[in-house]
């Protein structure tokens, strides 16, 4: 495996990890898509080495890259791609409801927390 | 056949439940039913004509057989819990008169009781012993708590349940133990295990033993159900429930026969629980609680007397365990009369009931002296056994265990003469009034109080029977017999003199005031239980917080440490540098535009600049030789960062400012998701990811693909399934974002018009 796609895939996890820790949605939105893009260089990464495109015409599998951690990593590209949009759209809906970027405490589970014990 | 039994219980506990309180005490005759055929099947199977056990398969991999199988010993109790049952069901329409509400429930929990308690006793393994067990441990808590708007009852059925419940879970532990090293799980075939780990098994089968049957220090329980309806207190307090752990450790006797701690910890916890439970006794005033401290008592007696192991102990043991269920079953039931028919259960209050309550007196009375061994009755022929039992023995376990069983008796005696004294016995200037009989109460009753004579009548019969029984436990226990009348032995001396001075004490400590005997460690169980529900709303309070970013937090600091046992074994041979320079220059670029996403305060300049790290990726793809992958991330980063600036276009241009403490958490917690990624990798490099891609993928493409792009046909072909999935996700996605748009969109309008 490749250090440097190992080491790319560790730093962008921990860039990733700092933006969804944020309290400000946009920025977790962001942190999401490089999570996305941390998924597929670890699939590419574990794919074995780079070569030469998948074209059955053009070149042998002896040549090429392996085909199939690419048809995996398409699926997720373009899934996360799906999830990032719908998650921008109810961040939008949600800043316009509430006037603001911040992601405010839920204030129902600190009630659960808060009710006394019956027993 | 055992099935049928079963499933004849729980559909009669089915309609029970069903038909509410409609029926009224009919009910009870309906659920007296499946018992009596029970017990009625039982009885055939005695002397010696033991029914082929059925099995029916469970989880087969794992072994696990549903297998009834019952020895002699199971077919006596088998007949004394159905007949008993069959008996305290007619008592229960008795008890409940015509006073409707709560019949339909109490049959149906009690019927499920009592399938529950045959079950357990027609048990062929250990699993089938344990499941029913467990429901046991369920119906009697429901059963306690049954006056459900009375709390005593409810913290009592609590109590109980974690008491019973928790020595389930050590059940299941010793169990589990007792299974690892067995083949088969039967009874029959069990062998001990050996060092540490058979001393584990046996601490912990011990121990919910000793919590079942009420034994000390776990006998708190057992005062306490007696909140419970007084058909409950009769059945399942006498001869049932509180026997199951009797059963089970009659039925491991022969298992662990050679085991020291076996033997040591069941006699010094049930002379323990004998010597206590009676004093115990003897300090009630509640006619109730004096025989809920004589059950303790006794079931310490005969946990002693299995515990012992020795061929005569046992056989007394078992004799005792008939004579038991016998006597205390019929006690209860009286005292459930008397608490009927004269509002009272307490014996400071009780005067002269001898006459008024004839039937009632003369049950008591036969059944007493039954309890305190005296002829011409059942108890008399097992107390005997006892005491000869006590002779058997030799050097310390005499003059400890030996002397211990004897002033036991005593205290047994004494109790007895107490509770009958203080009950019929009449005082002067008082005088109580008594309801008129109730016929099904009074005739269960006297059935149970002729048994303890007719069972001295017959003794030779049940001598058959105890004999049977107690050799299934240790075979050398067949030599003995029970005497009607043994002659002047030195067994029969020493019961006179127990007699004797039993007597003395109960009516010396009769009616004097003696303080009030509280179960000491009842109220630690409530704290504990109390305690537990406050630590849980703690302990929610700290870990139902409502931030997001700390959930995310903790989330993140669980996954990265689940690459923990990665790090002591990592191999680096299946690593390399890079696969091209230009691959080390694009990281190099997209690490650095990352950064930048994370740390620049402008909005615009963080969406970008993640244009710029999908750039960077497209670069990376087409590098690896994934030119599709290259493709497709071009269109979706290009989308996506128009997306972001759409979506954030009514936003201020720059980020709020974040505190500066918790930033620095957020790095380490980064650090250490990274971490845990980069080691999770080069642990996945350990196996083989360098070998060529599957030669087929290109033959079959062209082939049966009709496409030279292997990609392509991958997706659209091979797994044309997940694909459509995929495009339904997209069209959901689709769908989701109008409707928001949508609600967006309303809620601006209501603000303008605002």
């Amino acid at each position: 495996m490749s250090t440097t796609l190992i080491l790319l895939a560790a730093f962008l996890a921990g860039v990733a990890t700092y933006l969804v820790t944020s309290r400000i949605l946009s920025r977790i939105l962001l942190g999401f898509v490089i999570y996305g893009h941390v998924v597929v260089i670890a699939l590419l990464a574990a794919g074995g080495k780079a070569g030469e495109a998948p074209l059955a015409d053009q070149t042998s599998a002896i040549d090429s890259s392996d085909p199939l951690p690419q048809a995996l990593s398409l699926t997720a590209i373009v899934i996360s791609f799906g999830l990032t949009l719908f998650m921008l759209a109810l961040a939008r809906a949600s800043q316009l409801h509430t006037g603001t970027d911040l992601v405010e405490d839920d204030l129902e589970d600190k009630s659960i927390g808060l009710e006394e014990s019956h027993g | 056949m055992f099935l049928t039994l079963l499933a004849i219980s729980g559909l009669v506990s089915v309609i029970a439940a069903a038909s509410r309180d409609k029926l009224g005490k009919a009910v009870f005759y309906i659920a007296a039913t499946p018992l009596a055929a029970a017990a009625v099947v039982s009885a055939s199977w005695l002397p010696d004509n033991l029914p082929s056990s059925q099995s029916v398969s469970w989880v087969d991999n794992a072994g696990l057989i549903f297998n009834f199988a019952p020895g002699s010993f199971q077919a006596v109790v088998s007949f004394l819990v159905a007949a008993i049952g069959a008996l305290i069901m007619v008592y229960a329409a008795g008890y409940f008169g015509n006073d409707r509400e709560g019949t339909g429930r109490f049959a149906a929990v009690l019927s499920l009781f009592a399938a529950s308690m045959l079950g357990l006793v027609w048990a062929g393994n250990i699993w089938t012993l344990f499941i029913f067990w467990e429901l046991t441990s369920i119906t009697s808590f429901l059963l306690i708590g049954h006056k459900s708007t009375k709390p005593s009852a409810l913290q009592s059925a609590r109590r109980a349940l974690v008491i019973t419940a928790g020595g389930g879970l050590c059940l299941l532990g010793g169990l589990l133990i007792l299974a690892e090293g067995n083949a088969s799980t039967a009874f029959t075939s069990l062998s001990a295990p050996t060092g540490a780990t058979g001393t584990a098994a046996v601490v912990l089968i011990i121990t919910a033993i000793a919590t079942k049957s009420a034994q000390f220090p776990f006998h708190i329980w057992l005062p306490g159900a007696m909140d419970a309806p007084t058909p409950v207190s009769a059945y399942l307090h006498s001869a049932t429930m509180v026997k199951a752990g009797i059963i089970l450790l009659a039925l491991l006797t022969p298992t662990f026969a050679s085991s020291e701690t076996w033997s040591t910890a069941a006699i010094a916890i049930g002379v323990i629980t004998m010597l206590w439970g009676a004093i115990g006794a003897l300090r009630q005033f509640d006619a109730k609680l004096i025989l809920a401290w004589g059950t303790v008592s006794q079931l310490g007696l005969i946990v002693t007397l299995l515990g012992l192991g020795e061929p005569k102990a046992v056989f007394a043991g078992v004799s005792l365990f008939v004579a038991h269920a016998i006597f205390k079953a019929a006690l209860f039931m009286v005292v459930g009369e008397i608490d009927i028919r004269t509002k009272t259960r307490d014996i400071r209050e009780l005067s002269g009931l001898a006459k008024s309550m004839p039937v009632a007196f003369f049950v008591a009375l036969v059944s007493g002296l039954s309890m305190a061994g005296i002829p011409p009755l059942l108890g008399f022929a097992a107390k005997e056994a006892a005491v000869e039992a006590v002779l058997k023995l030799e050097g310390l376990t005499l003059w400890t265990t030996g002397a211990a069983i004897i002033f036991g008796s005593v205290l047994t005696v004494a109790y007895t003469t107490r509770l009958l004294i203080g009950v019929f016995g009449s005082s002067e200037g008082r005088s109580i009034e008594v309801a008129k009989v109730r016929l099904e109460m009074t005739a269960p009753a006297a059935v149970l109080g002729t048994a303890s004579f007719l069972g001295y009548v017959f003794i030779d019969q049940i001598n058959t029977l105890v004999i049977e029984a107690s050799g299934e436990i240790n075979s050398q226990a067949e030599l003995y017999v029970l005497y009607r009348w043994p002659g002047i032995t030195d067994a029969f001396l020493i019961s006179v003199a127990v007699v004797l001075a039993g007597t003395i004490v109960g009516a010396l400590v009769s009616r004097s005031k003696v303080s009030e005997a509280r179960a000491l460690g009842a109220e630690l169980v409530d704290k504990a239980v109390d305690g537990t529900i406050r630590f849980a709303g703690k302990f929610t309070r700290v870990v139902q917080h409502g931030s997001l970013p700390i959930y995310v937090v903790v989330m993140s600091l669980v996954a990265a440490a689940s690459t923990i046992p990665f790090w002591f074994s990592l191999e680096i041979d299946g690593l390399y540098r890079y696969d091209n320079n230009a691959q080390v220059v694009l990281a190099i670029f997209i690490g650095l535009a990352a950064l930048v996403v994370a740390f620049t305060k402008s909005r615009l300049g963080a969406v970008l600049a993640l244009g710029f790290v999908g750039l960077g990726m497209a670069g990376l793809f087409i590098n690896h030789g994934a030119a599709d992958l290259a493709l497709t991330q071009l269109l979706v980063e290009t989308i996506i960062v128009v997306g972001f600036v759409l979506g954030f276009s009514h936003l201020s241009s720059s980020f709020p400012p974040v505190g500066r403490i918790w930033q620095e958490i957020r790095i380490v917690v980064s650090v250490l998701v990274a971490t845990g990624v980069g080691v999770g990798l080069v642990a996945v490099s350990s196996s083989d990811v360098n070998s060529k891609p599957v030669d087929d993928f290109f033959s079959q493409s062209v082939t049966t693909g009709g496409g030279n792009n292997v990609v392509n046909v991958i997706l659209t072909d091979m797994r044309a399934l997940d694909t459509l999935g995929e495009v339904v996700v997209l069209a959901v996605v689709v769908v989701g974002i109008v409707a928001l748009s949508k609600a967006v969109k309303e809620h601006k309008t209501v603000g303008v018009e605002r």
